[in-house]
């Protein structure tokens, strides 16, 4: 019999539909279909300056906007080959740190429901408003920033703005521990996760899932140290994996924990990138000053190439774009985004063959999918 | 011990005052000889009327205490549901510290203690500027029962919402099965005694009445899912299906075992044994009880057991299908079911509508009689709510939801033979540890459960007994890597913790 | 802490000697370019015709241990000749292996070397005019490429051979045949606000008929 979830559905965490082929409770086929919301990203940015596409793409992934527009941003200064200077890219690690805090809370205040824990929306929620407070002192508006320029940001961190993000971070690293105590000490939520939706490495790898999905395999690759692009390796971190306990690879336990632990890391990013940031945190340039932007050609001959490879929040984002399109190269020639969710969500459609019914909610939340950059 | 307000004398019987009433107003008339069975019909209209409404409107506290009490006690005051947090929540605004509020200075203490639990284990930036979050916001300045129209607002809501059929359901059992549903659910309202003397109904075994009723209610369920012609529907009412039945067992063989100890299938007469015989049936049999809550939580169909309604995969369960005022009602029968729940875990375990301690503070001179002018029935009330807040509540707001293969497993091959082993229990304390000379329906109550001389001793040693096995059951020992991970091993490394790289 | 250039560099010469030992002189172009972004890090750039695609595929699939397809682009030149149509792959090597229970992978990037040093592959192949754009599938070699290839026939119109259950994945199911919006004969273009609005806000929207020839 085969059931038909979505695109109208609690579950899919966006608008797509999953058609699940039961017998009884049990998975015997799934088949996945994308592109409701298909906005065609990639035809508009072929009639957009580059400075007119950064608003396109924080709405690629709308949980998680501040990732993307950076992604973007990387591949335009490929593109055009311009030097950020150094405050910048750290307020780039900050924001983007920042922003992976909110979208992992918005994952996990949708997952919890998933689950049947009603509560974990109404935390994660409250607390997910700490972050877009500041994500909004930054960008003007709590999801979609039109923050980073080619070339540098578009303002500098507001006054005031490092102490509120320390009391604010200091504040939720308390709040984890909370959550982990009403969570992994409660025998239901392991008895769901665990033992469900087993993943392999090399099956993810060759698949194409990256990011958390894999890190939770026991790999800890991750972009931002395999292919550097931003102050990372200047700022204290570690990946964030998690050990396997099975040959049969990673289950949703695995990747829910990768997701705390990279909550935690990011904390840890936030408050070592505020006191290591060169001028101060507590120092504002104006607006364009060469401290935070550096001035960027805004034409790119026919031939020339950017290519960016950005660690966004569920996976590996990448942006290839090639110039010398309309206006004698002031548009690119063509636009092509890589969503880490368009390849995990067909794969992650295969992971629940064999598991109840009950458990699609599970896997499928474990995976965190943002359905906005899978249809771009 | 019979509570000291006893509505039904006022109504029925020989000299109550309606029989006078209508004795007096129908002398001389026709109806004079058949004067009694009017009185009668009149009286028991009356009661049944006034003990249904009340229970039925004392339920939107309930409804009060699941959506709002909880909401707000999150929300507007800071803290969140786990006891730790009440320290690490926001500190240094007005809206945090509740303690305020309250009058004649009461609150510094708690301040006093909020402050240093969040030195000692919280936050430690007490300088830095921290959230600002929304005040209270009491209702026209006065914080009684905010949110409280709500509730009557959505029922509202309800009745205005269109009614559809799908289009190739089965109408006849589409319709029928809300009213069997809810029918049920309010007969056992009927049955529910507020007090010795505020009953609508007594009969003879009513503790096999409700229970037969109370099962009646899957029947409905299986209908709705069925002829809803939806197959997430019929996945809902099938496994609700599943899983009522497979809890209805432990749930009977629980209520058998207080039947035993009580020595009587009557609910009123098993709160009385709880008073002449001295102990409250929580102390005597504290499995029996946890059997109890666990199974009444598997029968309403509440998180952790919502499998059928699960919203995550079937939207609503096997509710879908239904708009407006049969939602409404259905709705409403899932609360009116936990109500009947707690209600009988008051009378079954909690003495009913006997006060704590009745039985000592009642002996004290003028303290007990004011202590016993406290009328039964809000005792019953006011336990109920508790009863409803501290296990139903609690337990929907922190536990996930299991799944529904999970919740047969544990239901058969957990709870039924536990509550097999309650059967026993019972019915070994009611042969060799019972005294029956003990019981005695003074006011002080009866001592039948002491043994060595020694007073409470029997119920003294259970609860004793059971709460060291409890604590013993918590302490997780697969705290070690265990090859395939399954129920009771804790999270391999916390969060925070790891540091991949170096291990 | 990170890749350093010089294990990139490393890396990418290591890989092109590998390549120009294989294929070199069978018409498949390979060069080292640098970003211009970021730490300014070396990637391998490969020139393939089409006949040789699937060889070269398997060969870095198999032996050089690409074991990561990330993106397939396809773009349409109108007035290309030779370059009509442009499919551009991305690759990475990933030092990515499954684990034993219990264990996790450290991976201590100072130390990494030889193949286990994340690499980026770009991989060009250019469709002439003339014919039919299509290219041989590489599905079966990655899986990751699966989607991509469907996306790719979708939005733009170049062929897989040997893809099997190919279908639209962003448009609808029931688009027109042969309707692929990427291609450039489909014309898009700003409509900025003075066109749109009366006003400079945005406020007041000019009428849907504005500007037609009537």
């Amino acid at each position: 019999m085969w059931i038909t979830m979505g695109p109208q559905h609690p579950m899919t965490h966006g608008l797509w539909t999953l058609r699940v082929k039961v017998d009884g409770e049990t998975v015997v086929d799934t088949e996945a279909e994308l592109g409701y919301i298909h906005r065609g990203v990639e035809k508009i940015a072929e009639a957009r300056d580059f400075t007119q596409v950064t608003p396109y793409c924080d709405r690629l992934c709308y949980v998680s906007a501040m990732t993307w527009a950076n992604s973007y941003i990387y591949a335009a200064e490929d593109l055009l080959e311009v030097d950020v200077p150094e405050r910048a890219e750290y307020i780039r690690l900050i924001s983007a740190e920042i922003q992976r805090l909110a979208s992992h809370l918005m994952w996990l205040g949708a997952f919890g429901p998933d689950i049947g824990n009603l509560t974990l929306m109404t935390w994660c929620m409250r607390d997910r408003e700490m972050f877009l407070d500041l994500l909004q002192e930054l960008g003007g508006s709590r999801m979609h920033y039109n923050y980073p320029r080619i070339g540098g940001v578009k303002r500098d961190l507001p006054v005031g703005f490092a102490d509120r993000t320390r009391a604010k971070v200091k504040l939720f690293e308390q709040r984890i521990k909370e959550y982990e105590m009403m969570l992994d000490q409660s025998t239901i939520w392991l008895v769901r996760l665990q033992g469900v939706g087993y993943t392999r490495a090399e099956d993810m790898v060759n698949s194409g899932v990256s990011g958390p999905n894999v890190r939770a395999a026991g790999v800890n690759y991750d972009v931002r140290w395999a292919h550097p692009y931003s102050v990372y390796d200047q700022v204290d971190w570690e990946p964030a994996v998690e050990k396997p306990t099975s040959v049969k690879g990673a289950d949703c336990y695995d990747r829910y924990r990768v997701r705390m632990e990279e909550m935690v890391q990011s904390c840890k990013m936030v408050l070592d990138a505020l006191d290591k940031i060169p001028g101060g945190a507590n120092t504002h340039y104006s607006t364009g000053d060469e401290m935070i932007l550096t001035k960027a050609p805004t034409r790119a001959p026919e031939g020339a190439t950017g290519f960016s490879n950005y660690e966004c929040t569920r996976g590996a984002s990448k942006f290839y774009i090639e110039g010398g399109g309309d206006g004698r190269g002031k548009n690119p020639y063509r636009l092509s985004i890589r969503s880490p969710m368009f390849i995990t969500i067909p794969y992650v459609a295969k992971t629940m063959i064999g598991y109840k019914v009950a458990d699609i909610p599970a896997i499928m939340g474990s995976f965190d999918p943002c359905i906005g950059e899978t249809d771009r | 011990m019979d509570d000291k307000y006893d509505l039904r004398s006022l109504f029925i019987g020989e000299d109550s005052l309606i029989h006078d009433l209508v004795t007096s107003g129908l002398e001389g008339t026709p109806l004079e000889d058949s004067s009694s069975n009017i009185a009668f019909g009149l009286g028991t209209f009356a009661v049944v009327n006034i003990v249904f409404l009340l229970l039925f409107f004392s339920q939107f506290a309930i409804l009060w205490i699941e959506r709002k009490a909880v909401a707000r006690m999150n929300d507007r005051r800071g803290a969140t549901t786990a006891l730790r947090s009440l320290w690490v929540g926001e500190n240094g605004v007005t809206g945090g510290e509740w303690w305020n509020m309250l009058p004649f200075g009461l609150g510094r203490p708690v301040g006093a203690v909020n402050k240093w639990l969040n030195k000692r284990f919280g936050n430690r930036s007490e300088e830095f500027e921290t959230v600002d979050r929304v005040n209270n916001r009491s209702w026209m300045g006065l914080s009684i029962l905010p949110g409280f129209f709500q509730n009557v607002a959505d029922g509202m809501k309800f009745l205005i919402k269109e009614h559809m059929v799908p289009r190739r359901a089965d109408k006849l059992i589409f319709e029928v099965s809300p009213f069997l549903i809810v029918s049920t659910t309010l007969i056992i309202l009927g049955m529910i005694p507020l007090s010795s003397g505020m009953y609508a109904t007594n009969p003879d075994l009513s503790i096999l009445y409700i229970i037969a009723i109370f099962g009646i209610a899957p029947i409905g369920v299986f209908f709705a899912g069925w002829a809803s012609n939806n197959k997430y529907t019929l996945i809902g009412g099938i496994r609700s299906a599943a899983q009522l039945t497979a809890y209805e067992i432990p749930l009977l063989l629980s209520l058998l075992a207080v039947a035993m100890l009580s020595g009587t299938f009557n609910i009123i007469d098993s709160v009385h044994f709880q008073h002449t015989a001295g102990a409250w049936n929580l102390f005597l049999m504290p499995l029996g009880a946890a059997l109890f809550l666990i199974t009444m939580i598997a029968e309403v169909e509440r998180v952790p057991f919502d499998m059928p309604e699960a919203e995550a995969e079937l939207v609503e369960g096997w509710w879908t299908e239904y708009g407006g005022m049969r939602f409404g009602m259905l709705f409403m029968a899932e609360y009116i079911r936990t109500y009947a729940a707690c209600f009988l875990f008051t009378h079954f375990f909690l003495g009913g509508w006997h006060l704590p301690f009745q039985g000592t503070i009642g002996q004290i001179p003028y303290l007990g009689d004011a202590y016993l002018l406290i009328p039964g029935a809000l005792v019953v009330l006011i336990k109920a709510w508790l009863v409803f807040l501290i296990v139903f509540v609690w337990a929907r707001f922190s536990l996930a939801r299991i799944r529904t293969d999970q919740i047969l497993e544990f239901g058969w091959r957990m709870l039924l033979p536990l509550a097999v082993l309650q059967v026993v229990l019972a019915a070994l304390y009611r042969l060799y540890l019972f005294d029956v000379e003990g019981m005695s329906d003074t006011v002080a109550g009866g001592s039948a459960w002491e043994a060595f001389g020694i007073p409470f001793l029997i119920p003294a040693l259970t609860t004793i007994l059971w709460l060291a096995i409890f604590f013993l059951l918590l302490n997780d020992t697969g705290k070690n890597q265990d090859e395939e991970r399954m129920y009771h091993v804790q999270t391999v490394q916390p969060a925070g913790t790891h540091t991949p790289g170096q291990d | 802490m990170s890749i350093t250039s010089e294990q990139n560099e490393a890396a990418a010469s290591a890989f092109l000697e590998q390549a120009e030992e294989r294929f070199g002189g069978s018409g498949v172009a390979v060069s080292i370019e640098h970003h211009s972004n970021a730490v300014k890090f070396a990637f391998v750039r490969m020139t393939c015709p089409p006949q040789h695609w699937v060889a070269l595929a398997k060969w870095m699939r198999f032996d050089a241990g690409i074991n990561y397809c990330s993106m397939v682009t396809g773009t349409h030149y109108p007035e290309g000749g030779d370059r009509t149509w442009g499919l551009v792959y991305h690759f990475l090597r990933q030092p990515i292996r499954d684990v034993e229970p219990f264990t996790s992978d450290v991976l201590k990037a100072e130390r990494l070397e030889g193949m286990d040093i994340p690499l980026e592959v770009e991989v060009l192949i250019d469709l002439p005019d003339g014919r039919e754009p299509s290219v041989p599938s590489i599905q079966s070699i990655w899986i990751g490429a699966d989607w991509n290839e469907k996306e790719t026939w979708d939005l733009v119109g170049i062929k897989f051979e040997g893809h099997k259950n190919m279908h639209r994945v962003l448009n609808p199911h029931d688009s027109p045949e042969g309707f692929h919006p990427l291609q450039k004969q489909h014309k898009i273009r700003y409509h900025d606000y003075n066109e749109m609005y009366d006003d400079a806000q945005g406020f007041v929207r000019k009428p849907a008929d504005e500007g037609r020839v009537k």
